[in-house]
């Protein structure tokens, strides 16, 4: 045995090195190519195939436990959650109830406006595959694609509130943008006032700001922040965060706001990737005519007159100078009396330059 | 020698399963700092004790799997792995005559360079991990070396 290994590695000095050298030459190559061209895609995604059965195994003893847990719990416990469970599912029953009533309403109210903003559907659940841990993208892979029927631009939504939207889509797989990736910005609205503006990422999955607010606008720390709906991309009305500081220098025409996310941006597992209601009165012939705008391209004809309406006559006399307001003050006669033929286009086109500079990044990667 | 390679392939192949099962089995946030790199260590055995199996083949695929399950740049573990596994491979006829702490002081060494060209590849690649704790995984996977190389021989005789 000891004469045998001492005339192999008397022959194998070299080789060792020269294999040492190919191995490294071909990573080297990997990390240059995975960091600069992004092409290993499939490659990783192979990969995963095969650790994905370590994963599992790994997990499932875990679950077994669990599982084992819950067999073996007392009939006390199992007393006590199930009057628990039924005491929540009453109330939630009950304000289901009232939830149907309003959403027949609202979608009787969108209707008679022509509004088509999109009303989630339906969804899939899906689950992260591998954090990005790279600190500047923040992005996340998912192991639901294109053979699910996921596109481009599709909302992603997780317990708490928006997550993100799909940056791009493979087979089985696609990556989401996460709302607080630098460059995404979401429309959104404040519940309390139903004043419009833009959240942008910071790149820091606890914050995102409001960069377009005047200093003069009406926003208080704890202001819920929901999606308004405008641009299309997602449901209308879904928690985007709570503001969470406002600082106002009177120097400067505006104010800055923080928003803490109300979707766990950085412990989510499972995901919905969201399918927007089609309209309810589609109105295609004046869809076809509106002119494509790069941020809203998904679907230009929803801008939202009812959103439109609040904050224009609440912020327009506050805030006349700034971006923001800029368009509503064109169409402030109009947008309450006019039928909503034309206003939509304006409307529509209005917040598209407040926007469209982080947007485009997010809707267009 | 064939047949040799063949019965050496199974107990190698296995170890560096259960081992990745060790790296990616979820611990707690305290304990999960001081997580020894098992893959690592059980790659650089393979690598001492029988170099012919493809102890560097064994360490760049290895380090391609860690790279996937940990997210991070295709390539960077597998070229701080294989530069290790080479090392390793090429001072086994000295670590084999060495004694328990010696083994133990080199493992260590090879464990801390292996932290730093993963440290070196987190920063050319723009995402520098500045935390002190990744630099305690050494010390750990240099002390557990005698007890895990003495099981993983004993898995070998049998």
């Amino acid at each position: 045995m000891v004469a045998f290994r001492s005339t192999d590695t008397s022959g194998r000095t070299s080789g060792l090195l020269l294999r040492c050298v190919l191995y490294c030459l071909l990573a080297l190559g990997l990390i240059i190519f995975d960091k600069r061209y992004d092409h290993l895609g499939k490659i990783r995604r192979a990969l995963s195939f095969v650790a994905y059965p370590v994963q599992l195994a790994v997990a499932s003893p875990f679950e077994g436990w669990h599982w084992f847990r819950e067999s073996v719990s007392t009939r006390d416990t199992l007393r006590a959650d199930k009057a628990r469970l039924e005491a929540d599912l009453r109330v939630a029953q009950f304000r289901l109830q009232r939830y149907e009533a309003l959403e027949a309403e609202s979608q009787r109210l969108r209707a008679l406006r022509e509004n088509t903003a999109g009303v989630a559907d339906r969804f899939i659940i899906g689950d992260i595959m591998d954090v990005d841990l790279d600190a500047f993208r923040e992005r996340v892979l998912v192991d639901k694609g294109a053979s699910q029927g996921v596109f481009v631009g599709q909302a992603v939504l997780d317990a708490g509130g928006v997550f993100g939207q799909v940056a791009r889509v493979e087979q089985y797989t696609s990556e989401v943008i996460l709302i607080s990736d630098p460059a995404h910005a979401i429309p959104v609205q404040i519940n309390r006032t139903g004043l419009r503006t833009v959240a942008v990422g910071t790149g820091d999955t606890s914050r995102l700001k409001l960069p377009y607010l005047p200093t003069s606008a009406d926003v208080q720390a704890g202001d819920l922040l929901v999606t308004s709906g405008l641009g299309g991309g997602f449901p209308v009305g879904y928690p985007v965060g709570t503001v969470s500081r406002v600082r106002r220098d009177p120097a400067q025409s505006l104010a800055e706001v923080d928003i803490q996310p109300a979707a766990a941006l950085d412990r989510s597992r499972e995901l919905m990737l969201v399918w927007l209601k089609p309209s309810p009165v589609p109105s295609g012939a004046e869809a076809a005519a509106l002119p494509p705008t790069p941020a809203i391209a998904a679907a230009p004809k929803t801008a939202a007159p009812v959103p439109a309406k609040l904050p224009t006559q609440k912020t327009a006399p506050a805030a006349p100078g700034t971006n923001q307001a800029k368009a509503p003050v064109s169409t402030q006669g109009k947008l309450p009396a006019s039928p909503p033929a034309k206003t939509p286009v304006q409307a529509a086109k209005a917040p598209a330059p407040v926007k469209n500079v982080p947007a485009a990044g997010a809707s267009h990667p | 020698m064939m047949r040799e390679e063949k019965i050496r392939r199974v107990p190698m192949l296995t170890s560096a399963l259960v081992a990745l099962a060790l790296a990616v089995i979820p611990l707690p946030s305290v304990l999960d700092q001081l997580r020894p790199d098992f893959l690592v260590l059980v790659v650089f055995y393979w690598s001492i004790e029988s170099p012919r199996a493809g102890g560097l083949a064994l360490a760049f695929f290895s380090g391609l799997a860690l790279d996937v399950i940990n997210g991070v740049v295709l390539g960077q573990h597998a070229l701080a792995l294989t530069l290790m596994a080479a090392w390793a491979t090429h001072l086994r006829l000295r670590l084999r005559v060495f004694s328990v702490l010696s083994q133990s002081l080199t493992i260590f060494m090879l464990l801390t360079l292996y932290q730093f060209v993963l440290f070196w590849i987190d920063g050319a690649t723009g995402n520098p991990v500045v935390n002190y704790g990744r630099w305690l995984a050494p010390v750990i996977g240099g002390a557990i070396w005698p007890i895990l190389s003495a099981m993983l021989s004993r898995a070998r005789e049998r």
